[in-house]
């Protein structure tokens, strides 16, 4: 029997069509699995689901009610909760409040019950099997115990339906296995969960059922037992290239950048090199640690390991400007909040960073700053009425392209691109490429780091993949298919040696690579 | 666009209005206020007020607040008048001193907040207890009245018979400051840092390095601020700083200086501190006293505030 049925769900966002006329299922009692690649629309669909979004059209059937949207009064009396990757709790007050909070079937004023709290939780936490003590304050507790506290206070709240984001995403082996006693316990109770993940394997261990998701739209919903993980990865992967890139010559064979086991900063252990004019792609789900590494490697971050060469010498540099100076730019992920000064014009973000060059003595000279500026907004073709601009009255591609001018302005030889075309429009998401490829044919080497699977195979000449922060593989052009670098992604069975697959064959649907 | 244009003319003309209506007020409310006398009190009374404002202004830029600049001015004055009194120092060479000690002072402001990793108007105000105290050590509840005509000469002296020497130096800085924030590229840096600390770090500029310029600048600016007011007294004990910190902050505030940082305009802060100075001296000459001031400068902050508030929502 169905508890919750969705029905041609369409959410759009200005841009982007988040969901696309989604229809699903899930029935009572059962784990019910969500997967998807970044930006499949997993989240959305729980956004809707839970009320905190509003779908365009479409209905929610539940009880045998319907209902055009979902609100959090509507979700709570209905029984829906979720327990989210980044938990929203009180991290002052103890366990036992932070389960009662708002939880209260007394109407108005009244003493809160401590004691009678304090017992039910105990009785409660007891059921949970696991030591959590309920005067324990919120903050000592681990981040898989805050997992147990949430799912227990959804429990409370008689919850049916639970869905779950990224449960294991943060926490260790042991404690995985005591979150997915209880999530057994919950549904021989008849409680249905919604299971987001992006580890495939453990779906095979805890899940009844899994729904694909891809760009929005619903793929398929198969058993768990009809489907191993090559048909999964091919259900999540299975769309067909279209977009054009602009054509890229070959990278030359100088080694510009040479990374040898580098550590910190939530990464482990990667290598690889990076040659002149060569476009190198990283590949890997959200919370690999790609933004991570490009930061280790321009030395926003602490290194604890490993070393960075540039042109064969050794760099120990510990800050961004030293890597600026070495010759590494980075155009970060978040253009809004790490790439520009949105409330200062377009001149002085371009020239921010190399006003000591542009000056005589102190003395900015508005002259060259005004060259320069102009110089890079010609050869970046941003468009904007004046360099005077305010940053923040342009539109997102061509604040992008401050960034990249701002960044070249410097005259570095290596480029890190963190996520270069993140909601910026189709139009102008090819100028950033050919802008890219430019770049690469000019001699400068580089590193992009992408969350769109055409984009990656599209301007990459070879691909490292990372998982959880470790590198799980190193694709050469030839080898290149979105099977296996979701396979690789996902965390392959055995992450051991990476250069896989010598005989270049792209046939490697499977989710492992020997 | 031309909204833009428009609200800009607004916020720049604003404050210069402000001042002009308040002038006319008062000299129609009393007839000794547009008097030569009067005026030159109210240019010599705010001469070091704008020199702190200046420092308040650069604090405000990099995304801090600083509570306990008016206790780092109680402890410079008192460390001067002492040095001197005492004879310990020639005249100069306290000066130099106490400047110095106010940059130090200033600095550790800024090392605090860097190794505390806390707000910096929280960590002033223990800094401010920290100075308040070491300032009453120095003074041992005393005033150091009657300094040597030579320190009072610093502020009082009047060029050709009629030019402060107090409004030489404040205008000498306030050019100075103007200049360095405006055409250099440090200054630059000091808007870039407080505008978005993270993507100043990432485009390789060395936040910190330029945070501790600033600070050291604005603890300068404090320490000169210290020397014009207790010049001009010819006294200094422990109580003449701490009313100076609202004054100037609200000043910055008045000036529409963005409390996040990376924004300020210092012809806009002078014009500021002129708007408050007109006020107390106008209010007092109508026969308002000291307390209704206090709730005058309190009013205007708050409505400020609303302003400034008002045009982030607009932008």
């Amino acid at each position: 029997m169905n508890v919750l049925e969705l029905r041609s769900i369409t959410k759009t966002y200005p841009g982007v069509t988040a969901l696309d006329g989604v229809s699903v299922s899930f029935a009572s009692g059962e784990v019910h699995a969500i997967v998807g690649e970044n930006g499949a629309g997993k989240s959305t669909l729980i956004k809707v689901i839970s009320g905190a979004e509003r779908p365009d059209s479409g209905e929610i059937a539940i009880d045998g009610g319907s209902h055009k949207a979902m609100t959090p009064l509507l979700a709570l009396e209905k029984g829906i909760a979720v327990v989210y990757q980044e938990l929203i709790q009180f991290d002052a007050l103890t366990v036992a409040d932070n389960l009662f909070l708002g939880a209260s079937d007394r109407g108005g004023l009244h003493a809160v019950d401590d004691r009678g709290n304090r017992k039910r939780a105990v009785e409660i936490l007891r059921e949970f099997n696991c030591a959590i003590s309920p005067d324990a304050l919120m903050r000592e507790l681990s981040v898989a115990n805050r997992q147990l506290v949430e799912i227990a206070k959804a429990v409370l709240k008689k919850a049916r339906i639970l869905i779950m984001d990224e449960p294991t995403a943060a926490i260790t082996v042991e404690e995985q296995k005591c979150l997915f006693a209880n999530i057994r316990r919950l549904k021989a109770e008849g409680v249905t969960i919604l299971y987001i993940s992006h580890r495939l394997e453990e779906l095979f261990e805890i899940c009844d059922r899994v729904t694909v998701m891809r760009d929005g739209k619903y793929v398929a919903t198969k058993g768990i037992g009809e489907i191993d993980k090559g048909v999964l990865i091919r259900l999540m992967v299975g769309r067909e290239l279209t977009n054009q890139y602009p054509a890229k010559e070959p990278a030359g064979d100088e080694v510009m950048l040479e990374v040898a086991h580098l550590s910190g900063n939530g990464v482990e252990d990667i290598s690889f090199t990076l040659r002149r004019g060569e476009i190198l792609g990283f590949a890997g789900l959200v919370g690999a640690g790609r933004t991570e590494l490009m930061h280790l490697v321009f030395g926003a971050a602490h290194r604890t390991g490993g070393t960075v060469r540039i042109r064969g010498k050794e760099l120990a540099h510990r800050s961004p400007s030293d890597a600026l100076k070495a010759g590494i730019g980075l155009i970060p992920e978040d253009r809004k909040w790490q790439g520009c000064f949105v409330d200062k014009p377009v001149a002085w973000n371009i020239t921010v960073s190399n006003l000591p060059k542009i000056s005589r003595g102190l003395v900015v000279d508005r002259k060259k700053e005004a060259a320069l500026a102009a110089k890079y907004r010609d050869a970046m073709q941003i468009r904007t009425p004046s360099l005077d601009q305010l940053v923040v009255n342009l539109s997102g591609g061509n604040q992008q392209k401050v960034v990249v001018a701002k960044m070249l302005a410097v005259e570095p030889d290596i480029l890190i691109f963190d996520e270069p075309t993140r909601g910026i429009d189709v139009g102008t998401r090819y100028d950033i490429y050919t802008i890219m490829v430019d770049l690469a044919k000019q001699g400068k080497s580089i590193l992009m780091v992408s969350s769109d699977m055409e984009e990656l195979l599209g301007m990459s000449e070879r691909i490292v993949v990372l998982h959880e922060g470790k590198q799980t593989g190193t694709l050469e052009r030839a080898e290149f298919s979105q099977e296996l670098v979701m396979a690789l992604a996902s965390g392959a069975d055995d992450a051991a040696g990476c250069g896989c697959a010598s005989d270049g064959t792209a046939e490697a649907g499977e989710g492992t690579k020997d | 666009m031309k909204k833009t244009n428009w609200t800009v003319w607004v916020s720049n003309l604003s404050l210069p209005i402000l001042l002009i209506a308040s002038v006319v007020t008062f000299a129609l409310l009393n007839d000794k206020f547009l008097t030569q006398i009067n005026l030159t009190n109210i240019l010599v009374q705010n001469m070091h007020i704008t020199v702190l404002s200046t420092a308040v202004l650069i604090l405000m830029i990099i995304g801090g607040i600083d509570l306990s600049i008016g206790f780092q001015i109680s402890v410079v004055a008192v460390l001067i008048a002492r040095t001197i009194k005492e004879g310990i120092l020639p005249i100069w060479a306290a000066i130099v001193l106490g400047i110095l000690v106010c940059m130090v002072l200033a600095l550790f402001n800024g090392a605090m907040s860097r190794i505390l990793k806390s707000h910096t108007m929280i960590v002033s105000l223990g800094t401010m207890a920290v100075f308040q105290g070491l300032s009453f050590l120095l003074s041992q509840s005393k005033t150091y009245g009657g300094l040597p005509k030579e320190y009072q000469y610093i502020a009082q002296y009047r060029i050709g018979g009629w030019l402060p020497t107090s409004a030489v130096i404040t205008l000498v800085l306030v050019l100075v400051v103007g200049w360095f924030l405006k055409r250099t590229y440090l200054g630059r840096h000091l808007y870039a840092v407080g505008d978005n600390p993270e993507a100043a770090r990432l485009a390789g500029l060395n936040v910190w390095r330029i945070k501790y310029l600033a600070y050291l600048i604005a603890g300068a600016l404090v320490g000169v601020t210290a020397v014009l007011l207790s010049s001009r007294t010819g006294s200094a004990d422990s109580g003449m700083g701490p009313d100076l910190t609202f004054t100037g902050i609200t000043a910055c505030v008045l000036a529409g200086v963005a409390l996040k940082g990376g924004e300020g305009t210092l012809w806009k802060v002078v014009v500021a501190v002129f708007v408050l100075g007109v006020l107390a001296n106008g209010m007092q000459l109508v026969g308002l006293g000291t307390y209704p001031q206090y709730i005058a400068k309190g009013a205007i902050m708050l409505g400020s505030l609303y302003l400034s508030n008002r045009s982030q929502k607009a932008a």
